[in-house]
């Protein structure tokens, strides 16, 4: 098919890479975005700017909560007349279902805590089943008062969501999706180096005076190889931690029967109960079995707190406790669970070190996941991410620059269509995201379903924004670029302002307060992003507007300096080609 | 805690250091920062070994701050950073990394 090995490389380079890389940057820059997902709630959630807290008292605080907290009604319409035997009788209502078990979730950036219960259906059709039926809330740990009804925690509800699924949820498809693109992007990688022949010579180039084409390629390249570990490591450890549950999940499908069976001998091997016993049996002080934990955990020089913590069999006689350590100081998740029996608080078990794989594993899924406490390297993980949305956005411009004039001449609408869905997953993703965190300053605080209205605003930004790169791509036509780019780097410009700017009209919080006199970071450093992003889209806007004025003096804008591309590498024309 | 901080600064400047050094002996760079002349054999030799000793030193000065895993990420990812550093500086502020071979103002102005 074609001439040589290096040849066919590009083909698959440049056409995989441009399909797959409207859904691969969207991944990366909701990526980066979820880095601080936190933050972010904090930002748009208001009466949820406090500082982080410890887990709170499970016997006075959570328990009571927890006994309101009711099954998600959409899990419920959705999986219950799946997991229900309508022969034994009505389906019982969310409000009447019995608890089976209740967990409680934090780390060291959380403030509000994520509490849970899970339900088994009364009249299972099979009761060996996982039936759980789930049900979330965000409390306020040092009240107890629930988050108002309605509230999105933009940060890691919608922003965190978006990276992995797309918030397509029909078949999951988002998530398959969004596998597919990590797995193609492994191969676009690979492709990538193979084409890529000066990867010393050229380690550090990036030409901003030449012409656009020529600076795309460089930047490209440049964001590419820089962080190609982190590249990698994200789509390789991506799909990993989707793997089991999600790719390839056969042990719900070909070997159900030996996981199943796996499930019973695991739980006599350690001890932890796997079915309930059916006889009821009260619960026992959980706080006194934290304070144990902890005191084990110290006593083998690794003193933390709890991140995790989870009932099982709730009630039952055969119910335990499961607290695990919060993962604050190193790279794997919770861990170093310790157990308890729930009606005595007698130690039931101790989890043993980790064995070898087991640690690779958590070692790989905890970079990706990143719970442990390290700014530097959760900022540098913002840099790989956006390193990454920079890359692919070269590329686009990369393919549409090599195209335009050949598809000028030929009357083709290939490269148009192309650079408009370029200018919509590049400068309209990122109005949709700042659009919608000033669209959550501006609706009132107690607005009904205010969440679903600011998500409706997200959406609506990006099909605008869609729609207006769409009608202004008529130049690319004539080999020009699309003044859509220009013109929504503008709007980005003011959205960002507008947003720093309404929080501190609606909250008070202005820049002076949460960096000097009353320091907040999570709040300052999302304001601060927003006026990065305001001033990066400045810059950009007068750089375009520069370019389409010497473009208008002297058509067309390529052959400006034809003469330099004698000394540059004739590679990367051919090899695009 | 403030020891990590510098400990962590450390590596981050000796990573963009070092990046800057490695440039410097590329003939393209060494033009961009110096003007036109390109670096001797002896120069090109110093640099080398500055920039490779500067990012040799960097792993271990990430081991200093964090525990084993979490300082082999904080090296990496810093790679990455000083490395984008290092090019966008060439790109819009060359004259800026003049200070990081100064023997070589002397000759090359």
């Amino acid at each position: 098919m074609f001439s040589n090995f290096r040849l066919s490389m590009t083909w698959v380079h440049t056409w995989f890479g441009l399909v797959i890389g409207f859904v691969l940057i969207v991944v990366f820059f909701f990526g980066a975005l979820s880095v601080f997902d936190r933050e972010i709630d904090r930002w748009a959630i208001p009466e949820t700017r406090f500082e982080p807290q410890p887990m709170p008292s499970f016997d006075r605080l959570l328990l009571p909560l927890l006994k309101q907290v009711q099954a998600d009604k959409t899990e419920y319409a959705q999986k219950m007349p799946l997991v229900h035997d309508a022969s034994k009788g009505p389906m019982t209502p969310p409000s009447q279902l019995i608890p089976d078990e209740y967990w409680a979730y934090t780390t060291h950036r959380d403030p509000v805590l994520l509490v849970g219960a899970g339900f088994n259906p009364p009249f299972p059709k099979d009761p060996k089943g996982h039936n759980h039926l789930h049900g979330r809330a965000t409390i306020d740990p040092r009240t107890g008062e629930f988050l108002k009804e309605g509230s999105l925690k933009i940060g890691s509800d919608f922003f965190y969501p978006m990276h992995y699924s797309l918030h397509w949820k029909w078949k999951n498809l988002g998530i398959w999706l969004v596998g597919l693109a990590a797995l193609t992007m492994l191969a676009a990688l690979v492709t990538g180096i193979i084409m890529h022949r000066k990867i010393f010579r050229e380690f550090f180039t990036f030409r901003p005076w030449k012409h656009t084409q020529r600076s795309a390629l460089d930047l490209h390249n440049l964001t590419g190889m820089v962080a190609l570990p982190f590249h990698f490591f994200f789509a390789l450890t991506g799909l990993i931690i989707f793997a089991s549950f999600y790719y390839l999940p056969v042990s719900q499908t070909l070997l159900k029967p030996l996981h199943d069976q796996h499930e019973v001998i695991e739980a006599r091997q350690t001890g932890l109960p796997h079915e309930r016993s059916g006889v009821a049996a009260p619960l026992a002080s959980v706080d006194a079995m934290v304070a144990e934990a902890k005191r084990r955990w110290a006593a083998r020089d690794m003193a933390g707190e709890v991140g995790f913590l989870q009932i099982h069999h709730f009630g039952d006689a055969s119910s335990y406790v499961s607290i695990y350590r919060a993962g604050s100081d190193r790279v794997a998740l919770v861990g170093e669970a310790i157990h308890f029996k729930s009606s005595t608080g007698e130690l039931l078990r101790e989890e043993p070190p980790r064995s070898a794989v087991a640690g690779v594993n958590e070692f790989l899924t905890g970079l990706h996941l990143q719970h442990f406490e390290h700014w530097l390297l959760r900022w540098l993980y913002v840099l790989g991410g956006l390193l990454g949305a920079v890359c692919i956005a070269t590329g686009f411009l990369f393919f549409v620059g090599k195209r335009k004039r050949k598809h000028a001449e030929s009357g083709s609408q290939g490269s148009r269509v192309v650079d408009a869905l370029a200018v919509t997953t590049v400068t309209g993703m990122v109005i949709a995201a700042v659009g919608m965190l000033v669209v959550n300053r501006l609706l009132p605080a107690d607005l009904v379903g205010k969440g679903d209205w600011e998500k409706l605003a997200f959406w609506g930004f990006w099909i605008v924004a869609l729609g207006h790169a769409l009608v202004r791509s008529a130049p690319v036509t004539q080999a020009r670029m699309n003044p859509a780019w220009r013109e929504q780097c503008g709007v980005l410009a003011g959205l960002s302002v507008a947003a720093v700017v309404l929080n501190w009209i609606t909250t008070g919080d202005h820049l002076v307060k949460t960096l000097f006199t009353d320091p907040y970071w999570p709040v300052a450093g999302v304001d601060l992003s927003l006026l990065a992003t305001a001033g990066v889209a400045i810059w950009a806007t007068r750089r375009l507007a520069r370019q389409e004025h010497a473009v208008a003096a002297s058509e067309p804008d390529e052959t400006l300096d034809e003469e330099n591309d004698a000394a540059l590498p004739t590679t990367a024309r051919v090899q695009h080609g | 805690m403030v020891e990590t901080t510098l400990y962590l600064m450390a590596a981050a400047a000796a990573t963009l250091l070092g990046f800057a050094w490695l440039a410097l002996s590329m003939e393209a760079h060494w033009r961009q920062v110096f003007g036109q002349a390109a670096p001797a054999a002896r120069s090109r030799r110093i640099l080398r070994v500055l920039g490779g000793s500067a990012l040799l030193a960097v792993p271990g000065l990430c081991l200093l701050a964090d525990r084993p895993s979490m300082a082999a990420l904080v090296w990496v990812m810093l790679l990455a950073g000083g490395a984008v550093a290092a090019a966008l500086m060439l790109a819009y502020r060359p004259r800026a990394l003049r200070w990081t071979y100064p023997w070589a103002l002397g000759r090359s102005a």
